[in-house]
Parts: C-alpha cells; sequence; structure tokens
C-alpha cells in the first residue's frame, strides 16, 4: 500500500488540480473578507456607500454582523458552514480518482497489486494527507487576510484552533470516502462531480432532513457529515462534544469499507 | 532452451470461465503457454482474447477455473512482479510525460532505482521525448509507452493485448524487433493479433480462440505440418473428378474445399493429374500448387467449426 501511496502523492505534486482547488478556495477567502471589510470598516463602509453597496440606512446592521465572531467562527462560515469546502475539496477527491480510470492508469495498478484494499487504502490516505494541508493552509491563510484586512475579527486560541481542525479533518476525509466509493462505483466524472455539489453543498442532507422531518426522524441527520461540518462544535465544551470524532470515524471506515468492497466486485 | 524449461508452463489455465449474466465470454479455456515461448493468440473481435488476457493479469476475477503463473496461484505477489501487461489501450495519464508515467508505475512496483526508468524508455525509443505530455504523443507512441511500463521490472512474462494496433510499418517492425530481443533474453511473450501476418514472423505457438472456446493450441512446427504444399484443381465436375483421382492416384489425399474445387495433399506432378482429368474429358480450369499461411489456416478453422 505505501508503494501505491508513493506514487499517489508523487501524482498529487504533479497535479494542477491540487493547486486550482485551493486556489478557489483561496478566492473565495478573500472575496468574503473583502466584502466584510466594506461593511464593517469604516474606511470600507465609505466605499461602500459611494459604490452603493450599502445605503445609510443599513449601516448599524451591516456592522453588527460579525458581532461575537472571532477568526476562527469566521474560518468556518467561509470555509465549513455553507459546504464549500466539502464541494471544492470533493471535485478534487473526484478528479483524482476517476483519473485512475479514464486513462486506464487502473490497469497498471491493478495488474500488480491483486488486494483491492492496498489501492482504496491508498487513496484514502492521499485525500487525507491532501485534507490536512488544505485545512491547515486554509486556515493560515484566512488568518492572514484577517491581518491584512485589518484584524477584522478577533483571534481565537490555538486549542480551540486544534480541536476544531482535527474533528474536522476526520469528518472531511470521511466524505473523501464518500466521494471515492461513488466513483469506484460509478467510475463517472459526472456521477462524481454531482455527488460532490449535492452531498457537500447539503441539498441532498436538507431534503432527506424535511422528509424525515415528517416523521418527527430529522434530528437523527444532526450526525450527517454535512450537518456535522455545519453545526459540530467549536470549542471542547464537554466530553459530549467528542461525538464528531465517532460520526467522523465512523463514516470513514463504513465508505472505506463499502468502496473496498464495491471495487473487489467489479472487473476493472 | 533446454528441454526441462520448455515443459515448465508460464500460464496454466484450467477451464477458466467467465460469464456476463448468462452469456459466457471465455468458456472452459485450458490454455498452456510454455516458458520461452512468444504465444500467439488469435481469434475474432468478441471472441474472448482480451476477457481471457484480463483474467490472466488479474484484471478480471473468473467466474469458474483456475489460473497458475509459473505454477504459482495467480493471486501471489511474487508472480505478479514476473508479469508485464499491456492490455488493450495503454493506460497513461495524458497530462504528464513519458517519463513521469514510467516513475508512477515504478513507484507503484516500490522500485526505488529511476535507472529502470530511463533504461524501458531508452529501450522503446522514448528517451528523448523530453516534457512532451502524453496527451500530445503518437498513437505508436503512446503504444512503445505501454509497451515500456509493461517491461519495468524486467518481468519474465509479457501480456500484450493487440500491440501493433495503431503502429505505422516502421513502428511495427521496431516493435517486432524490441519481441524478438525480449525473446532472446528468455522472457515469455502472450501477444493476441488480428495482424496475423505480423504475428506469424515471431509467434512460436499459436492459440485460436472462437466464441470463448479455445479451439485450438498448436505449435509453430505442427502448423507448417498442417499448412503444408497442397494442389488446388478447379474443375467443372467435381465428383467425377474425385473418384478418377483417388482411382488413379490412390496415395493422394484429396479434400472438397468447394463445389468447383479439390485441394490434394502429396502430388508431387501437377501436371499428370491434370492430364488425366482432361483424358477423361473433365474440364480443369484452374490449377497449381499452394502454401496456405497462419491467415488461411485461421479462416479455415473458423469455418470448419462451423461459424463462417
Amino acid at each position: 500500500m505505501f508503494n501505491l501511496l508513493s506514487m499517489d502523492l508523487y501524482r498529487v505534486k504533479r497535479s494542477k488540480s491540487v493547486y486550482v482547488c485551493f486556489l478557489l478556495l483561496a478566492a473565495a477567502t478573500v472575496l468574503v473578507y473583502g466584502i466584510m471589510w466594506l461593511l464593517e470598516t469604516p474606511q470600507g463602509q465609505e466605499i461602500a456607500l459611494r459604490i452603493g453597496l450599502l445605503v445609510p440606512q443599513e449601516l448599524t446592521e451591516a456592522e453588527s454582523i460579525l458581532d461575537g465572531i472571532d477568526s476562527l467562527g469566521f474560518f468556518r462560515q467561509i470555509c465549513l458552514d455553507g459546504g464549500m469546502y466539502n464541494v471544492v475539496f470533493g471535485i478534487w477527491v473526484m478528479l483524482f480518482i476517476c483519473a485512475d480510470f479514464q486513462s486506464g492508469f487502473i490497469k497498471n495498478i491493478m495488474a500488480l497489486h491483486q488486494n483491492r484494499w492496498n489501492y482504496i487504502g491508498s487513496k484514502i490516505m492521499t485525500a487525507w494527507i491532501v485534507d490536512g494541508c488544505y485545512l491547515v493552509l486554509h486556515l493560515l491563510f484566512a488568518l492572514l487576510m484577517n491581518r491584512l484586512f485589518d484584524d477584522l475579527t478577533p483571534y481565537a486560541g490555538w486549542k480551540d484552533i486544534l480541536f476544531y481542525l482535527s474533528w474536522v479533518w476526520f469528518v472531511t476525509a470521511a466524505f473523501a470516502a464518500l466521494i471515492i466509493l461513488i466513483c469506484v462505483l460509478t467510475r463517472s466524472v459526472e456521477a462524481g462531480s454531482l455527488a460532490a455539489v449535492l452531498l457537500g453543498g447539503g441539498p441532498v442532507v436538507m431534503v432527506l432532513y424535511r422528509v424525515l422531518n415528517m416523521f418527527h426522524l430529522g434530528d437523527w441527520l444532526k450526525y450527517s457529515i454535512y450537518l456535522t461540518c455545519a453545526m459540530g462544535p467549536q470549542k471542547y465544551t464537554s466530553v459530549k462534544n467528542l461525538y464528531v470524532y465517532v460520526v467522523g470515524f465512523g463514516f470513514l471506515i463504513l465508505y472505506t469499507l463499502i468502496a473496498g468492497i464495491v471495487l473487489k466486485k467489479k472487473d476493472i | 532452451m533446454s528441454t526441462e524449461r520448455q515443459e515448465q508452463f508460464a500460464i496454466e489455465t484450467m477451464a477458466l470461465t467467465k460469464m456476463y449474466r448468462d452469456k459466457a465470454a471465455v468458456k472452459n479455456v485450458t490454455l498452456k503457454v510454455r516458458e520461452g515461448e512468444i504465444y500467439g493468440f488469435i481469434g475474432r473481435n468478441g471472441a474472448g482474447k482480451s476477457t481471457a488476457l484480463k483474467m490472466v493479469s488479474g484484471l478480471a476475477s473468473p467466474t469458474e477455473g483456475e489460473i497458475r503463473l509459473f505454477g504459482k496461484p495467480v493471486s501471489d505477489p511474487a508472480v505478479r512482479r514476473r508479469l508485464g501487461v499491456l492490455i488493450e489501450a495503454a493506460g497513461l495519464y495524458p497530462n504528464m510525460t513519458a517519463r513521469q508515467n514510467a516513475v508512477m508505475k515504478a513507484k507503484c512496483m516500490g522500485l526505488a532505482d529511476e535507472r529502470s526508468v530511463d533504461t524501458v524508455l531508452k529501450v522503446t525509443g522514448l528517451a528523448d521525448t523530453g516534457r512532451k505530455k502524453v496527451k500530445h504523443f503518437s498513437m505508436g507512441m503512446k503504444q512503445r509507452l505501454g509497451v515500456a511500463l509493461a517491461l519495468l521490472g524486467n518481468p519474465d512474462l509479457l501480456l500484450m493485448d493487440e500491440p501493433i494496433n495503431g503502429l505505422d510499418p516502421e513502428g511495427i517492425r521496431e516493435l517486432r524487433q524490441l519481441i524478438l530481443e525480449l525473446h532472446a533474453e528468455g522472457k515469455t511473450i502472450l501477444i493476441s493479433s488480428h495482424i496475423l501476418g505480423e504475428l506469424s514472423k515471431i509467434a512460436t505457438s499459436y492459440g485460436i480462440i472462437k466464441d470463448g472456446e479455445l479451439i485450438e493450441q498448436i505449435s509453430r512446427e505442427e502448423l507448417e505440418e498442417k499448412c503444408q504444399d497442397y494442389f488446388r484443381i478447379e474443375v467443372q465436375d467435381v465428383q467425377r473428378a474425385l473418384v478418377m483421382i483417388q482411382e488413379t492416384f490412390p496415395d493422394v489425399q484429396a479434400e472438397v474445399s468447394d463445389a468447383r474445387s479439390i485441394r490434394l495433399y502429396g502430388v508431387r506432378d501437377g501436371s499428370e493429374v491434370n492430364q488425366m482429368l482432361i483424358e477423361n474429358r473433365v474440364s480443369v480450369y484452374e490449377s497449381g500448387f499452394h502454401h496456405m499461411d497462419l491467415e488461411e489456416y485461421f479462416l479455415e478453422r473458423m469455418g470448419k467449426e462451423g461459424g463462417c
């Protein structure tokens, strides 16, 4: 499996998509910080009024948008709460997996590695590594933007940052495992993209939530990947907060197992 | 090559079967490829060649049957490292260079030394492609890179499915030369191809597959014997001609090939046959000696099996 991991990391370094997807995340961050700067700071408001982005009556309301939000809270609002991160990261995972099938390189891999779990294990680990890099670099970038845009939000404590990033890393890795499963099942870029958008962006969960709510079962969906990312704890306050690790680890194992079984059952 | 080596099988399949729902793509195939052979695997489109090769290379799992490579189960990781595969189109990342693709395969195999990458690129004539991406390669270059990837790790057994496809005449000649060199090094090579003329220049034995069934395995020597010269006559009345030939030349073997022609094996002087028939007022439209090539033999076998 480590031979495959070494091969996958070699490809990650040389693929454009990994950089393009990070640039998308960074661009969205710059955009949101820019808008907030226009709404929240006196210099920004002056410009916003001049260009018609704000009317004077809205000034007070605009100033309170970031009340009670620290840099970590703002980062998660930009990145994870709305599902943008999972959509972008999911698309990258889909491109990475589908390239093996579309190029036919999978034949070179599988002719050597009869044990299909090696393949799934390597892909999960690669996605996990990229996921970790994305989360850390994106957070650092967001903090840099915070600094550049006149410290729009107060800085969060490092313990909170560590706690938040650690469970998010698990939960988003579980989402990567779900996308890997869909890609090995369908081997289709179209199906993978659709899954990344619909599952990562939340429409599927929200529709399910409404349906299940009719039977008073909607609350169970707070343990879904999408709602865990959106509503999971930002700070560690009690042992109950640790449910997010169970959700992340549980889905990671579940989807990895199903992906492995699917790959074993299907011919290349 | 020693006799002992000849008796060891690089590939052995026992009653190999692959079903897709109710349809059998490969039926009960018992294939034996001796070490050191160049084995030509022949069959029409959809005959089951690629499916059989996919099962041997581990890309598809058999519904029934067993596969052994060098006497060991195909699932043995040690035995898989002795196998190089080029199935259908070469599997290559289009946005990478030839070297990057080869490095990827080397990493996949766990080869730490990248010199083997340079060696296979040199052998296949791709050492000078530099930073050119595979998506800009010609079909022939892609096929050669596919061969290069299959050669990584110096495998003892090469499986090549239609490796000549898309190559220009020069590319075909180069690949033929390469295959012969690899054979001289002692490698076992299984090639499936439609280009029978090309295959007959290199193969040392053949397997013919039809509708998923292996209908014949034959060595080059046996094939040459079967493709012996024959004297073909085209006559007005086949039945009458046949009776006369059998009466006059009892040692000659006669075979009616269609409504107007007869093949005669063991004839030394064709003019004697012609003269006898004309004297007996049987019109002879055409006559002459022929030598069957692989293509004719293949087509004949396909016909005999009732498909044509």
